[in-house]
């Protein structure tokens, strides 16, 4: 009897273990377009109502965990901001009317009309949509969002948040999309220093979700803390990134000097990752050679 | 643990809250820098309550949820989950519990194991990411808040699923009685063969 129980309990582990293992090599070598990825979408695609009220149920318990934290950031930082405030005011005073200049652009133009504004043809037209999962993963950060093919999303398209590059989407339903984000180590977004500086591909740091890595900087070029990075878009005929040109990335903390002829410069990204609510995804727009199939 | 359709649809919804409460709210909380990873600690304390068999089918059915909600290769989370429930599971039918410790312990060392199992499924399906310091720590603070969490979540999830538990049913006022009787007849036996009063 106790043998036949060890049987039965081995062979049940090693019948989940074979469909564990098949799945995975079947569902990561397969097509977007295979029955697996279908099947996939299909789950997805009838639990998003149910993972939409959850995130909306749990969005309190979320707010209150933010508070807290922030509370205790605040303080930490609020010497910092002191510091940060007399020299607010001092630039203030000389870029009154530059800010009110730019504070009427802000009002007129949507960050998609922004974009079209930097020459593109067709113009991108941005979804607005609300993070409903997460990842818990250490590696890879990626997000669920609530707005799939039926709102015109495609695998590839930019997304961005209110203060900067977000990361692209890589699986769309027909009501959902996964998105993955910049902070994800599969993600890699060449980038150019602001406003004439170098231009080089900004990469994650394993495990570090708050600062992202400038690679590919020579020891000659010039790239200094406080400098802003934006999108290359870059093309070349047969290729191109996946972003259009000039959507803020995030601005230098720190570099120094490599021994291998690389600068290490260390980049905070304007967008933070774990407080975002709701993203725009960049539909539609010009056709990217390579990005699109 | 009998599992009856009852504890079926107990044990499906436990998965499925864990799953929404995991990716719709604690993958938003940073801790020490971590995300807090509760699926790993479910499976195991229901891998100790219900054994190697539950444990590992539990793991595999919440590795399958978890990689179809969020867009994941699918076989990846469920690998890892069935391999943590399964040892806990084996644990269990090896050792008595006898304190809270020893499944709070487990639920940790195995978050560990779970996170850094995941960590290299993904480097092998070729996510490039220079392993640092930062991922070792990552996956120790996961461990420590798996640790914390299988606190409350013991004692939780045994009293949700304490009708399928063979050894914690509670005793009956019936039960105790029938056995009771036997020894008294036995004592009333014995006394008469004796000649005494019972």
């Amino acid at each position: 009897m106790y043998r036949k129980q060890i049987r039965r309990r081995r062979s049940i582990l090693v019948a989940l273990i074979i469909a564990s293992l098949v799945l995975l090599s079947a569902h990561f070598s397969e097509a977007e377009s295979g029955p697996l990825h279908a099947i996939q979408r299909g789950v997805a695609t009838v639990l998003s109502p149910l993972e939409s009220v959850a995130s909306q149920a749990l969005k309190p318990a979320r707010d209150l965990v933010d508070w807290v934290d922030e509370t205790f950031e605040a303080r930490g930082e609020n010497d910092q901001l002191r510091d940060d405030l007399a020299e607010a005011r001092r630039e203030l005073a000389q870029a009154q009317d530059a800010v009110g200049q730019n504070e009427q652009l802000r009002a007129m133009l949507s960050i998609g009309e922004k974009i079209d504004l930097a020459g593109f043809t067709p113009a991108y037209k941005p979804v607005t949509a609300r993070i409903i999962n997460r990842s818990p993963s250490v590696i890879t950060a990626t997000i669920g969002v609530n707005a799939g093919s039926g709102d015109g999303v495609e695998v590839d398209d930019p997304v961005i948040s209110g203060d900067g590059l977000v990361g692209r989407v890589t699986e769309v339903t027909q009501s959902i999309s996964q998105v993955q984000l910049i902070t994800d180590p599969r993600n890699a977004v060449s980038a150019r220093a602001m406003p004439e500086g170098p231009q080089g591909i900004v990469e994650p740091v394993a495990g570090d979700p708050d600062d992202l890595r400038l690679d590919f900087i020579t020891n000659e070029q010039q790239v200094e803390e406080g400098q802003m990075l934006v999108t290359a878009g870059w093309s070349n005929g047969e290729l191109s990134s996946a972003y259009p040109y000039g959507i803020p990335i995030g601005e230098v903390t720190e570099t120094t000097l490599g021994e291998q002829d690389f600068q290490r410069v260390t980049v905070r990204p304007f967008a933070d990752m774990r407080e975002l609510q709701y993203v725009q995804l960049l539909t539609g727009g010009p056709e990217r050679p390579g990005v699109r199939g | 643990m009998i599992v009856t359709w009852q504890i079926g649809l107990r044990l499906t919804a436990i998965v499925l809250v864990a799953v929404l409460v995991q990716i719709s709210f604690l993958s938003y909380i940073s801790i020490l820098g971590a995300t807090p990873d509760l699926l790993p600690v479910v499976i195991a304390v229901l891998g100790l309550l219900g054994g190697a068999v539950t444990g590992a089918v539990a793991g595999f059915a919440t590795g399958l949820l978890v990689d179809s909600l969020l867009l994941q290769t699918l076989g990846v989370s469920s690998l890892v989950l069935l391999s943590v429930g399964y040892l806990a599971g084996r644990y269990r039918e090896q050792f008595e519990i006898e304190s809270l410790l020893a499944p709070a312990l487990l639920a940790g060392a195995l978050t560990m194991l779970a996170t850094a199992g995941f960590v290299g499924l993904q480097l092998m399906l070729g996510v490039d990411a220079t392993v640092s310091l930062l991922i070792v720590r990552e996956i120790v603070v996961k461990g420590l808040l798996g640790f914390l969490m299988a606190f409350p979540l013991y004692p939780l999830l045994r009293l949700a699923l304490r009708p399928a538990l063979v050894l914690e049913e509670p005793p009956t006022r019936r039960r105790i009685f029938r056995n009771r009787r036997p020894a008294r007849r036995r004592r009333v036996r014995r006394a008469s063969a004796q000649g005494g009063v019972a």
